[in-house]
């Protein structure tokens, strides 16, 4: 959000709050995205087997988020 | 009175009393708003940096609920090279780096930069750093930047086909070196561009412009022409972190959109970077050996503060050895690591470190 | 024209970087009776610091300063010429040797050094950048230096700063010289232990140091 979308702190945790439903708060604690990680399947830390990883679970986070990724629109482009 | 164990800006241990310590808090706000130009610290923001230094603890933290992105530039470089980037040397790849910092040392974004991590020679090697960028914008989930510096210096002599400034500025060439100085500019400025645009072409995330102005004002300027350039031709996102706290005049009298470069503190460099179009910026304040953490520190957040407050992008103030309040030294004691980053999140209200 | 005027004009002609009216307001204020060390003091030295002030302040910049104290040495030349002809001792400059080390090639901070130094009266000698320890020594012998300044950006090549002191000793040189680091990783504890004799901060810090280190 701060990248691609200049968004300054406080307003870009809040739009990820808001998309993920949690408080901003919530993002920095890690009982509560842990769980959120592996319920939403958007890749955590540990190598859960089965669970989305790199780009796959970049590709749910910009359809959660609302947002482009430009590596997801590439392999996008390369779907037949 | 009981002393506080504190450090000096070369790292090495002293004590200060209270009284001192405040009065060293003081004196750094004080200078950074003598030279920038900027108000000083107020009362609070002096009380709450006493409070950061004066913590019993050697590790602290942000409060929760406060904390910030943190990022790292040069990041393979750190575990791969040797101590030329002040590196490990182990022996695991770039993308092995990449990879370690994302799920083991929990950063929140991440850039692969060529060995030497200047724009020059990483140009003929591009091929290879896009398909490793490439390779983990697929097994990575954060964002993926590709970084360099300018490094404007590597197109004089000897390295570069221009004549070096150094060399005519003494014998009062002033005219020669200048125009020299703006050939290296328009040079570095092309390389830049065309190996920006490469990692376009793969979908990385962004550029990150690392120790801009190191050379001075024409490498200043070269950084923000190619910041353009990007924006409007390309989907990345772009952070310019910055060399230093004002921008030497090696020429002095370089222009961008008819502001004179040479002799910006940081908050006047944020708003041209702001106007090139860049999404983030990364101030640098220098640490001065000589001065206490808390003096420094003191003086890099009053330079910061005012930057954050002027912004209209996120800042990822630059908190590493010898900048942003921690102490020049190869292994920054770690105490005065999370004092000066608590400090640049509590006080001056950085957007990420 | 008063005294006062005169070192006005002595310090407006370094800050305009005017080597030619520098050198001209130096010889109209010998010719009232001005003492060479007073015109130096009162006027061009006050006018140089003031350039090195508004340097480190980012309100003047490197070409200017180089010019400044180009106008500096030319005021401080005929100052000089005169003690010399009116039977004194014309004042030496004292040499310094001064460069980059062997394996660096950033010399941005080690010009602007050596402009501070030029404008404070020095003989500066700039070796450049990638200078081996041998011809830092040599350079050194031939015009029986003083001071030998050694400068390093880098954490790698600041070690060779201390190679440089280490030639030094095996030639039996050590103390013949003083010898002063600096450099973006340089730091006092670095100039201990390794025992360089002065560590230079910044620009404006080395010439601070130099003068400590030569009683000035």
């Amino acid at each position: 959000m701060q990248l691609n979308h200049r968004m300054r702190l406080p307003e870009a945790k809040k739009y990820v709050a808001d998309k993920l439903k949690v408080s901003t708060f919530d993002l920095s604690d890690s009982t509560v995205m842990r769980n959120l990680r592996e319920e939403l399947d958007i890749g955590c830390v540990e190598a859960i087997p089965g669970l989305a990883k790199g780009l796959a679970a970049k590709a749910r986070i910009a359809d959660l988020l609302d947002i482009k990724i430009a590596c997801v629109e590439k392999l996008k482009e390369k779907m037949p | 009175m009981s002393k506080i164990w504190t450090r000096m800006g070369d790292g090495s241990a002293i004590e200060l009393t209270p009284d001192e310590l405040r009065q060293e808090i003081v004196a750094g706000s004080e200078d950074a708003a003598d030279k920038g130009q900027i108000p000083a610290l107020d009362e609070n923001e002096i009380d709450k940096l006493v409070e950061i230094f004066s913590a019993p603890w050697r590790v602290i933290g942000v409060e929760p609920g406060h904390e910030v992105p943190l990022t790292k530039d040069e990041t393979a470089c750190t575990l791969v090279s040797s101590q030329l980037s002040s590196g490990a040397h182990l022996q695991i790849s770039r993308e092995d780096a990449v990879e370690v910092f994302e799920r083991v040392f929990a950063f929140d974004t991440m850039e692969l930069g060529w060995i030497d991590y200047s724009f020059k020679p990483a140009k003929p090697m591009v091929s290879l750093d896009q398909v490793a960028v490439e390779r983990l914008l697929s097994t990575t989930i954060f964002p993926m930047l590709y970084g360099a510096m300018p490094n404007m210096g590597l197109y004089y002599t000897p390295d570069g086909p221009f004549t070096n400034p150094a060399d005519l500025l003494p014998l009062m060439k002033m005219d020669e070196a200048r125009a020299e100085e703006m050939n290296a500019a328009e040079l570095c400025m092309e390389d830049m561009i065309y190996v920006c645009k490469r990692f376009d072409e793969i979908g990385a995330d962004g550029i990150d412009f690392d120790t801009t102005a190191s050379a001075g004002d024409a490498d200043f300027w070269a950084t923000l022409k190619t910041v353009e350039e990007l924006k409007k031709t390309t989907d990345l996102g772009i952070e310019v972190g910055m060399s230093g706290e004002f921008i030497l005049g090696m020429h002095g009298e370089v222009e961008y959109n008819g502001k004179r470069l040479a002799g910006m503190f940081p908050h006047q460099q944020l708003k041209v970077v702001e106007e090139a179009g860049a999404d983030i910026f990364g101030p640098v304040c220098n640490t001065k050996t000589n001065k206490a953490a808390a003096w420094n520190t003191a003086r890099a957040v009053t330079f910061v503060k005012e930057v954050c407050k002027q912004a209209t992008i996120p800042i990822h103030v630059n908190v590493g050895m010898g900048v942003g309040g921690v102490p020049m030294f190869e292994t920054p004691p770690i105490d005065a690591v999370t004092r000066a980053s608590v400090a640049m999140v509590e006080v001056a209200k950085v957007d990420g470190l | 024209m008063g005294n006062e005027e005169f070192y006005k004009e002595a310090g407006d002609a370094i800050k305009a970087c005017d080597k030619e009216k520098a050198a001209d307001v130096a010889k109209r204020a010998l010719a009232a009776g001005i003492a060479p060390d007073e015109i130096l003091k009162k006027g061009f030295i006050v006018g140089i610091t003031e350039m090195g002030d508004l340097f480190e302040r980012g309100q003047v910049f490197l070409p200017e300063l180089v010019l400044a104290s180009d106008a500096m040495s030319a005021a401080a030349a005929v100052c000089s010429a005169a003690v010399a002809e009116a039977g004194g001792d014309e004042e030496v400059e004292e040499a310094i040797v001064l460069g980059t080390v062997q394996g660096d090639v950033h010399d941005i901070g080690k010009t602007i050094v050596v402009a501070f130094l030029r404008a404070n009266g020095y003989n500066v000698h700039d070796l450049g950048r990638d200078v081996s320890a041998d011809k830092f020594i040599a350079k050194a012998e031939e015009v029986d230096a003083k001071v030998i300044g050694m400068s390093a950006l880098l954490t790698t090549t600041m070690r060779e700063q201390k190679r440089i002191l280490e030639a030094l000793e095996k030639q039996g040189l050590k103390g013949k010289y003083k010898t002063i680091v600096g450099g973006g990783a340089s730091t006092q504890n670095w100039a201990d232990q390794i025992g360089a004799d002065a560590y230079g901060e910044d620009a404006n810090d080395s010439v601070k140091k130099i003068n400590a280190l030569l009683g000035r």
